[in-house]
């Protein structure tokens, strides 16, 4: 990602007539949504400056850094980990294949640690430099709002600098967050997960999110003991239910030890490791216990009550579909926002931003057809509609397209995990209205799909398109017959399995 | 599933592993078919495909008549195919499906292909596709060993390879194969014999010594690996025998730069061959885009294979030893315990009686067919490669299931040869769609190009040397993306979701509403925004773009 960001170089200054304002824009977080619209605005020829935390891996009040969550705390350090999993299956599946690997393979997770950490600082680094180049001004401290127009920067000595800018930009990201039970400070949050000293033997993973199925996913791969806790029947609230089964199944058959609908009652701290007590009443014994239990936006030191900016109840910035809050010179894009947390959507807000107020271009993030993965092993990813979304809103009868194989690499490893893949169909219009896919390269597999699916692509469309031979991915295109069709009231009408 | 599997199992094993466990569930569906059979002899007036399951079990009981000539008929069969690779298995399915009586016959199955020998599955699924992909996986993991060191894995002592477990694995999944596709025609209705097919007459069919009648007939026997003649060459394997050998090739030649020579180069050198691979031209891969060839040439020789250039083969001799040498016109190489041959296929088109009978073949030896898939001949048809058209698995079941429409379900139907994504499962792969840049300058004149050349995210923590390119060729005046290629990890599954994006004609602004799922390679082809070069037909907008890209881009 860093690397796409370097390819738009220097920026030509159009300077513009002098303005009352020390900056045009000021932003206020330097992660995936700050810097993107920090260096677009600045390309549009405006004066920007940008102001971040210290960098340091785990993030709190006063620690953060260029590059923000994703690249320090979120998907790039996780991906790797996810990487350094993923060769634990991958030795067991060689074996079939005629490998003679030593039974007992030695990790060493310091070694992958330090590598991460290399590559986290070099990433930030080049964040910086993609500010520096872009012309955009980086100030290392805290931000605060003082006024529509003004903001103060506390640097790291205490000294206070204070500007004024036309356009305020907020987009300090949000944080883990921790459950407020007995023992919680025992507890880690996906940030010191991704930078523990030491391996955890031992692992309790509390959350049905993503993250905490990819953390259970990165200590599984490399060994660990891991039960994995969630409050619903299933993990991964909110996707497609027949994929979140096959996730669950999928987890279990990695050896991950699953407690669904059980909540963590207490931690305490014993000479043996973290006793875990669950409101089933059950006990165990973990190294780590992890919360991904949430995370919450950093609204709360911004000083936004002074300025009148509105929050919604969870401490989110309310923001119009251009991303502008209440108070017409303060804007705000990413996960302060709560809108949908990913990254590559935060780009599309800052961009937008960018254009909106920079370019002379009112343009709104479109948030429809937004693919996202899950890197858990293996991995899901999905685009458009669940088939319980389409069934709500569809106006005819949706037809479910499914296909659930055994994988080519599997016939030889002997692996017993099968891939699924769906395509949800509005019968009506042949509109493909969802894809989703829980399979290894899943999210590679995925992207392709949604530029079709971001175009309305029809199900004709995908079956006139040839397939790649032998792929996994060529089952989206050979689909021809329903497995399902579901009425817009929401019963099968006919069900052949 | 199971529905989808009783009409459209593809030809690939992963769902026919499925289709495996749901054989049971076949059975009403291929029995409906043949009772259809009675209604309408020739050409059946139903369509079934979308007949609830239901339905078909009501009519199961009352058919069990299969395949004996009917007396209202002129002809033993409906369609008669011979040879029961992708193309012929898949027009014998559908065929019977659309309630057509079909005979199939096929050689007698081993892993190396000859006159008298094939098998039911056919190239793909024995001398090709399926058991090469397996090789690679297997051979993919010497790579995947050293990237593992890089994420702090470490191994005692250094993974040794056992040839024979692979073997024995491989071929245990090809046997489980070739029964699967036997249960598949089986299971349609098809009669399966076994046998040599050679055409007597327009309408009949000689099956050593047996003759069958049959309303049509299909040419589906594919092709066969080809090695020139030159002084050695009997010492020289082919594709077939590569995918088969008893030990491991210590060092091996691959002549020739077409997919199959680089396939074999990435799966011998990941299974610890030294591998040179000789090839006539300056670079690899005649025919794909310029760029592809020269990344892909550059990322192969980074992991250790030799390639020689510009070499023509003119002799191999054997030693007292054992060892091959090769000669080309630039000199010897010596040592060699294998020399393969990957320098081209021919269609299977002797012996089968097509002169006598009038199907005209070119002078490659492929059946020349129309826009349907018809001959010369106006009851014989032929699909996959012995037609030459394009050489795939995917578009031999495309021109199958095409002409399984047009002959029997009233619905004349051409294949569509736009925009057909391939891969080359190389080490790294590559995956395309739609034009080259050099053909669409050619055809379009005025493109735009983005590329991106990127060392990926594994990479950088493994330190390995591997990088990725990707390039859109986009119509300038359209707008419309006109090609898209890759080269680097998973560039076969990545390409396949685009590729129904270009066939649908999309256009580049298209991929840039897209919203990218992070982190992947395949996000770079939704936020390449600056062209790397603008090619116009008028000299004053030619060449490379700088400061006005980088400005058109923001």
């Amino acid at each position: 990602m860093a690397r796409k960001m370097l390819a738009d170089g220097e920026l030509s200054q159009t300077n513009k007539e002098e303005s009352r304002y020390d900056f045009d824009l000021f932003v206020i977080g330097a992660g995936s949504g700050g810097v993107r619209a920090a260096r677009f605005s600045a390309n549009y020829g405006a004066k920007v400056g940008i102001c971040e935390l210290p960098f340091h891996p785990i993030s709190s009040e006063v620690i953060g850094g260029v590059g923000g969550t994703c690249v320090i705390r979120g998907c790039v350090p996780k991906k790797i980990l996810v990487y350094g999993a993923t060769f634990g299956g991958e030795i067991e599946d060689a074996r079939n294949y005629g490998w003679e690997v030593n039974e007992k393979l030695d990790f060493n997770w310091k070694k992958l640690l330090q590598k991460k950490t290399n590559e986290i600082n070099r990433l930030n680094e080049i964040y910086k430099r993609l500010l520096s180049n872009a012309g955009v001004k980086l100030l290392e401290g805290e931000g605060k709002i003082v006024g529509p127009n003004g903001v103060e920067v506390t640097q790291l000595d205490g000294t206070k600098l204070s500007y004024s800018a036309k356009h305020i930009l907020i987009a300090t990201g949000s944080r883990a967050h921790r459950l407020p039970i007995p023992g919680q400070e025992l507890a880690i949050t996906s940030d010191e997960a991704l930078s523990l000293d030491e391996l955890p033997k031992r692992a309790v993973v509390f959350g049905g999110g993503y993250i905490a199925v990819e953390f259970a996913s990165i200590w599984k791969g490399l060994g660990a003991t891991v039960d994995l806790f969630y409050r619903k029947e299933l993990p991964l609230r909110g996707f497609d239910d027949e994929m979140r089964a096959v996730v669950a199944k999928n987890l279990e058959g990695r050896g991950i030890n699953l407690h669904p609908q059980t909540n963590l009652r207490e931690l305490i701290k014993t000479d043996c490791g973290i006793k875990v007590v669950t409101d089933h009443g059950d006990e165990l014994i973990a190294d780590a216990v992890l919360f991904a239990t949430g995370r919450l936006p950093n609204s709360k030191r911004l000083n936004l009550e002074a300025v009148g900016v509105e929050l919604d109840k969870t401490g989110a910035v309310k923001v119009d579909e251009y991303s502008r809050t209440n108070i017409p010179s303060i804007w705000a894009v990413g996960d302060v926002t709560n809108r949908m947390n990913l990254t590559p959507v935060a780009l599309m807000e800052g961009t937008c931003f960018s254009k909106t107020v920079f370019g002379g271009e009112s343009s709104k993030p479109d948030y429809s057809n937004i693919p996202c993965a899950v890197f858990s092993i293996p991995p899901l990813s999905v685009v458009g509609l669940s088939e319980e979304q389409a069934i709500e809103q569809a106006n005819g009868d949706v037809l479910i397209f499914t296909s659930t194989f055994n994988p080519m690499k599997n016939t030889i490893s002997g692996r017993q995990e099968r891939t699924i893949m769906k395509l949800v169909v509005d019968e009506e219009t042949d509109k493909v209205l969802g894809a989703s896919m829980c399979g290894p390269d899943a999210p590679e597999i995925m992207q392709g799909i949604a530029v079709a699916l971001k175009c309305g692509a029809t199900k004709a469309q995908f079956d006139s398109t040839v397939g790649i031979h032998p792929s996994a991915a060529e089952e989206f295109v050979t689909m021809r017959t329903v497995s399902r069709r579901v009425t817009a009231c929401g019963k099968p009408k006919s069900n052949p399995e | 599933m199971v529905s989808t599997c009783l009409t459209a199992p593809k030809l690939s094993a992963p769902t026919l592993q499925t289709l495996c466990r749901n054989l049971p569930l076949t059975l009403p569906s291929s029995t409906l078919y043949s009772f259809s059979r009675l209604l309408s002899p020739s050409t059946s007036r139903f369509r079934h495909h979308h007949v609830p399951l239901q339905r078909r079990c009501l009519f199961s009981t009352r058919s069990k008549s299969g395949n004996d000539a009917e007396p209202l008929r002129d002809y033993d069969f409906d369609l008669f195919t011979i040879g029961a690779g992708s193309g012929g298995v898949r027009a014998s399915r559908f065929a019977a499906n659309f309630g057509a009586s079909v005979a199939v016959c096929e050689l007698p199955f081993s892993t190396i292909s000859s006159e008298t020998t094939g098998g039911v599955g056919g190239t793909c699924v024995l001398r090709g596709c399926v058991p090469k992909k397996l090789m690679v996986y297997a051979s993919k993991y010497s790579h995947e060993f050293h990237e593992s060191n890089g994420f702090g894995w470490k191994y005692d002592t250094k993974p040794k390879h056992d040839w024979s477990t692979l073997v024995a694995n491989k071929n245990a999944e090809l046997q489980r194969l070739t029964g699967i596709y036997k249960n598949i025609l089986n299971n349609a209705g098809v009669t399966l014999i076994e046998g040599r097919g050679k055409i007597v007459d327009p309408h009949t069919v000689d099956v050593d010594g047996k003759l069958y009648t049959a309303r049509h007939i299909l040419i589906s026997v594919g092709g066969r690996p080809f090695i020139p003649e030159i002084p050695g060459s009997e010492y020289a394997i082919d594709s077939d025998a590569a995918l088969d050998l008893s030990t491991k090739p210590e060092k091996v030649a691959i002549v020739g730069g077409g997919y199959i020579a680089l396939e074999f180069a990435g799966i011998f050198n990941g299974l610890k061959s030294e591998v040179h691979v000789f090839i006539r031209q300056k670079k690899v891969l005649r025919g794909f885009d310029e760029e592809i060839r020269d990344f892909v040439g550059d990322q192969m020789s980074l992991r250790g294979i030799e390639f020689h250039t510009e070499e023509a083969p003119q002799a191999i001799v054997k030693s007292a030893d054992g060892s091959l040498s090769l000669t080309t016109n630039k000199g010897t190489v010596e040592g060699f315990s294998h020399i393969m041959f990957a320098t081209g296929r021919r269609p299977n088109t002797k012996n089968l009686g097509l002169e006598s009978v009038g199907v005209k073949t070119n002078k490659n030896g492929a059946i020349e067919v129309d826009e349907y898939s018809r001959t010369t001949v106006p009851s014989i048809w032929a699909v996959g490669d012995v037609t030459d058209r394009i050489n795939l698995t995917p578009v031999a079941l495309m021109e199958g299931g095409a002409l399984a429409k047009t002959l029997f379900q009233n619905e004349p139907t051409k294949p569509d040869y736009r925009a057909i994504p391939s891969a080359v499962f190389s080490q790294p792969p590559i995956g395309q769609v739609g034009l080259t840049e050099e053909q669409a300058i050619k055809e379009h004149g005025d493109i735009d190009v983005y590329t991106a050349n990127f060392r990926p995210l594994k990479a950088t923590l493994s330190g390995l040397p591997d990088r990725v390119f990707m390039k859109l060729i986009v119509c300038a005046r359209t707008n419309k993306v006109l090609g898209l290629h890759m080269c680097g990890e998973d560039s076969a599954e990545i390409v396949q979701g685009f590729a129904v994006a270009v066939k649908a004609g999309l256009t580049k602004v298209d991929f840039d509403a897209t919203v990218g799922i992070h982190p992947t390679s395949a996000e770079e082809f939704v936020t390449m925004r600056t062209p790397t070069r603008k090619i116009r037909q008028s000299p004053a907008a030619e060449g490379k773009m700088g400061v006005e890209a980088n400005a058109a881009g923001v």
